[in-house]
């Protein structure tokens, strides 16, 4: 049976939302200790505004709140109904999605984001400080995980699968690239002070984000360093995080759509595009180029695929 | 009708246990004590994790309830069943020539049998269907016949159900979960299957498909979507049957032909399994405003190039009006007498009729003409002096908009209540397919009043339900 | 009729069919239209003078169907029931409410002006022709009032938009026609006072303006919708 467009439509943005929602646990979290550790008078605050620059929420933050301090910061990131992007609405975005194309998903898979959606819309926002906050980041994670070992394990390796993916790894890619985006200038080439304090807390930070502070020294045995982990983020295939992890990943997923349906379409073109950019190059070149319109151009690139998926498979 | 103990379909007057539940009587004796309580709580499990919910209106987005399930089966024996089908059947045919008779040339109302007015002022009447030729003839195919049972031998209808009928999810749910729940209960019993719903749905459709159709016809289910109460059912029937689950944007009408936007592109569709109400269907023909339906998939039904699944207009023959001139219509039509029984209708727009019911308020049972669901109704022997006042007040206000039935004495099963079985009153509602047969499912769906005396059975007034078995000779 | 033509985006990939009124039909969609969308029909037909009798056609529903009370459609009770135990036959009842809904509505001036006649068409507005001094009310409302007293009083009574040539000019018209036992269906025009002659020509028939429109839109998306029927 051919599937709708909207169906289509629907498990894209399904795994992009639970993507979504994972992020924004990692980076809330990411802000919380850094705010923690901060020791500038002040401090605390410029970093969870840092963080919500990075996830485009700065602005619409501001509009609401005053003051950025842990309390209004996490409840805008996490419950505020008000904020597209908050934990709250991407997981009920995501299990309207899942409801909507109930028939083209798994038991499991339905079981998974029913569950996390009943639970999570159940917390009251005023229960959730200091140790909790950290326990409820961590449980929207695995919520996240779930779901995609759920869709893993259980759907069928057709179309309805290769949206699926896709629409993960593209919400994936654009915000690793965002966080990099954010704190690009700590990453560029610098003459002296070299690794200075601040330094290596922003690396931390950025690290962090992408849970790669562990496996960093895993593969480079050497301490933080700015060219390497722009390195690890952006280049190096073996991190799934990375831009070019994440650029092969929908590749792959795209040729699975070329070949069901027999023929490429725009978006497979956009694509070529999009790996143009992270493959046969290197750090060097990349920091030539400029490191802030390169991860721009990503951005743009990436945005470009979906809009061309969109309009090559008939969503609306 | 009028006996003072309802008709209990387990046991005798005299205590005995009557044919048809002798097994069920044995199996119940060998349960260990709490062995139901532990069966309710899986069956519980069971239902919430197949996610077979329905939204309660009013309440908030994402409160989704289960319909309570009872896990003692209603049976019904094969002789009983071969008479009520054969009266199903005999309904549904009749009803079927009405529908045609009335879009036709109306001989009916030309021979003075029903009202003319009755049928042409209706609001459940449809111009726009007029000299339209539906395939097969058949403008409902998919019925759900309400009857209650008085007596051994004694079954009424109390509605015909022609529009989009729902719960049929619940009887083939209902089955699964039966057999999962009590397997031995089944080896020792021969229970009709009713699994093959889905399959006979499937063909039905098909053979209703227009002319121009292929080989295989493409069948969609046309839901108003997610936060419709059946939502759940239009998924599920159109996952069983392996049909196009579609909202209205997923559909468009271009040349005539009504097609779904796919991910490949447009393609042609056949026939729809429609869970839109009629108003809602098409914004060019009906309510214009209507953001759930597919503009011109009426004009393509006309056309001739789709089959709407049920017809719009078949409201018209099972309007609670018309319903008192079933009989009458068998008779019309079929030449026959009808088999089931009409409940006896008292009409509040005849003075005399209306000056009965008032005073015999207490014994009655009032419904709004248009009301569904349970509500707008009143059970007259369960209900308080100030409800009888309320509605003797509102049947003096709008005699027309009103129907008074007797009540009926609900026939009664046991039901297991609070770790206990008791009695309580139950319905039926077999499901009936109509397309190059008249296919009806063996069972259907029985919901039951939980509460003690109750004879309101809707989930949405604390209803519950049974799986229903027939029993196989 | 001798020719008739329907000319517009989609046409030749029209749907066609026969609605419930017996009423010829194209159903066009259009996936992605440029600004305005012009429909152009054309056609030539041969008119004859029958007093208003047009019989009963073949291919319609039947006539009773034309009794359905509807919301657009209606006559205060003063206006049919003096003919409620009439005695007269249909023909001159009908012909006696055609007079009472004149009076009602207002008549036709008497000097002879050129006058562009308005229909109501449902969804379909009709061009607004604002003349000085002349606010007698569309035909449609002629129509409808003249279609529910006849109905009120049992007698089958249809709308009908189509042109009517005044002084070598034609217009969207609208008038009704009622069913006479005898000679089937006859036109009545309330608002000329007439029954159709010659100059008038049949487009589409329904139970009132909304059910028989000359044109039905819908908005597939966000747009503006203006649609206009104008007789040129």
């Amino acid at each position: 049976m051919r599937m709708l467009g909207r169906t289509a439509q629907n498990l894209f943005w399904l795994s992009r939302y639970v993507e979504r929602a994972e992020n924004m646990a990692r980076l809330l979290e990411v802000g919380y200790r850094m705010s923690l550790t901060s020791r500038r008078e002040g401090g605390a605050s410029e970093h969870l505004i840092s963080m919500l620059q990075a996830a485009e929420m700065d602005e619409a933050f501001a509009e609401r709140h005053e003051v950025a301090d842990v309390d209004t910061v996490a409840y805008f990131m996490m419950f505020d109904p008000a904020n597209p992007s908050s934990v709250y609405s991407c997981l009920q975005a995501a299990r309207t999605n899942a409801r909507s194309v109930r028939t083209a998903i798994t038991t499991d898979m339905w079981e998974s984001m029913n569950g996390a959606w009943l639970e999570f819309s159940q917390i009251k926002p005023r229960d959730v400080r200091g140790a909790k906050l950290l326990g409820l980041l961590q449980w929207v994670r695995q919520r996240s995980h779930e779901f995609r070992g759920a869709l893993l394990g259980t759907i069928l390796r057709d179309d309805g699968f290769a949206f699926l993916q896709a629409g993960n790894f593209v919400e994936r890619a654009d915000n690793t690239a965002r966080i990099l985006d954010m704190k690009y200038y700590v990453l560029l080439p610098r003459s002296s002070l070299v690794g200075g304090e601040i330094d290596i807390q922003q690396w931390t930070l950025i690290l962090r984000a992408a849970s790669a502070h562990r496996s960093y020294g895993h593969v480079y045995h050497d301490r933080y360093k700015a060219h390497n982990i722009a390195d690890f983020l952006i280049l190096r295939t073996e991190m799934p995080r990375s831009l070019i992890y994440c650029a092969h990943f929908v590749r792959d997923n795209l040729n699975l759509l070329a070949k069901l349906y027999g023929r490429r379409e725009a978006c497979h073109d956009a694509m070529d595009d999009l790996l143009k950019l992270v493959e046969g190059t290197n750090m060097d070149q990349i920091f030539t180029h400029g490191l802030h319109e390169f991860l721009n151009d990503f951005i743009d690139g990436n945005n470009r695929v979906t809009d061309t998926l969109s309009a090559s498979y008939n969503f609306y | 009708m009028g006996e003072n103990t309802p008709f209990d379909e387990m046991y005798n007057a005299d205590g005995s246990v009557r044919e048809p539940y002798r097994a069920l009587s044995e199996w119940l004796g060998e349960q260990p004590e709490k062995g139901l309580a532990l069966m309710q709580a899986d069956a519980e499990a069971i239902f919430r994790k197949l996610g077979i919910t329905f939204a309660v209106y009013g309440s908030e987005e994402g409160t989704e309830k289960v319909i309570p399930f009872d896990v003692i089966p209603r049976i019904i024996a094969a002789n009983e069943w071969r008479k009520l089908s054969r009266g199903i059947e005999q309904r549904v045919k009749a009803l079927n020539a009405f529908l045609y008779d009335i879009y036709h040339r109306q001989e009916i109302l030309k021979a003075g049998r029903i009202p003319e007015k009755l049928i042409l002022n209706n609001a459940a009447f449809c111009p726009q269907m007029m000299g339209l030729e539906p395939a097969r003839g058949v403008y409902a195919h998919i019925i759900g016949v309400d009857i209650v049972r008085v007596g051994p031998d004694e079954f009424y209808v109390l509605e015909d159900n022609l529009r989009t009928p729902s719960g049929v999810s619940y009887m083939l749910e209902d089955r699964e979960a039966m057999m999962m729940l009590a397997p031995d209960l089944f080896q020792r019993s021969k229970v009709a299957p009713v699994e093959t719903y889905p399959e006979n749905l499937r063909r039905t459709l098909e053979s209703v498909a227009p002319a121009g159709a292929g080989r295989n016809p493409v069948i969609a289910v046309l839901t108003p979507g997610i936060y419709n109460s059946a939502y759940f059912e239009h998924s599920f029937l159109a996952d069983q049957m392996g049909a196009q689950l579609c909202e209205g944007q997923d559909l468009f009408v271009d040349g005539g032909k009504v097609y779904m936007r796919t991910t490949t592109g447009p393609e042609r569709v056949d026939v729809i399994y429609r869970r839109i109400d009629d108003d809602y269907l098409d914004p060019l023909t009906f309510k214009p405003d209507s953001m759930l339906g597919v503009p011109g998939i009426f004009d393509a039904y006309r056309a001739g190039n789709v089959t709407l699944v049920n017809a719009p207009g078949t409201g018209i023959a099972d309007d609670k009006a018309v319903y008192t001139y079933v009989p009458e219509i068998i008779e019309f039509y079929l030449g026959e007498k009808a088999l089931l029984n009409n409940v006896p209708t008292y009409n509040c727009t005849d003075v005399d009729q209306r000056a009965w019911v008032l005073e015999n308020i207490a014994e009655l049972v009032v419904k709004e003409v248009h009301g569904s669901g349970g509500y707008g109704m009143m059970v007259g022997p369960t209900s308080t002096k100030a409800q009888h006042e309320e509605f003797k007040k509102k049947i003096i206000a709008r005699p027309d908009n009103y129907i008074v039935q007797p009540t009926l004495a609900l026939s009664t099963c046991p039901t297991h209540i609070n770790n206990d079985v008791a009695p309580r009153h139950v319905d039926l509602r077999p499901y009936v397919l109509v397309g190059d047969e008249v296919r009806i499912t063996p069972g259907g769906l029985t919901r039951v009043a939980l509460k003690k005396g109750s004879l309101v059975v809707n989930s949405s007034q604390g209803g519950g339900t049974k799986d229903t078995w027939v029993l196989e000779d | 009729m001798e020719s008739w033509s329907v000319e517009g985006p989609g046409i030749g990939n029209a749907g066609r069919f026969t609605d419930g009124f017996g009423n010829a039909a194209h159903l066009v969609n259009q996936l992605r239209p440029e600004g305005e969308i012009n429909i152009h029909v054309r056609g030539e037909v041969t008119t004859r003078d029958s007093h208003g009798v047009l019989g009963r056609p073949s291919g319609e529903p039947v006539p009773a169907l034309y009794r359905r009370l509807t919301e657009a459609a209606k006559a205060p009770e003063a206006l049919y029931e003096p003919f409620r135990n009439a005695k007269e036959n249909r023909l001159s009842i009908c012909h006696a409410l055609m007079a009472r809904v004149g009076e009602e509505l207002g008549l036709p001036e008497e000097p002879k002006a050129p006058q562009q006649m308005q229909a109501n068409g449902g969804q379909a507005q009709v061009q607004e022709v604002a003349e000085a001094g002349e606010p007698r009310p569309p035909a449609a409302d002629y129509a409808h009032l003249f279609i529910g007293a006849a109905r009120a009083l049992d007698i089958p009574a249809r709308y009908v938009v189509g042109y009517r040539l005044v002084d070598g000019e034609d217009g969207l018209h609208a008038w009704a026609e009622a069913l006479d036992e005898g000679l089937g269906w006859v036109g009545f025009d309330p608002h000329a006072q007439i029954c159709p002659t010659e100059s008038y020509v049949r487009l589409a028939i329904g139970l009132d303006a909304e059910t028989a429109p000359t044109l039905r839109t819908v908005p597939l998306a966000e747009v503006v919708q203006v649609a206009k029927v104008s007789a040129v």
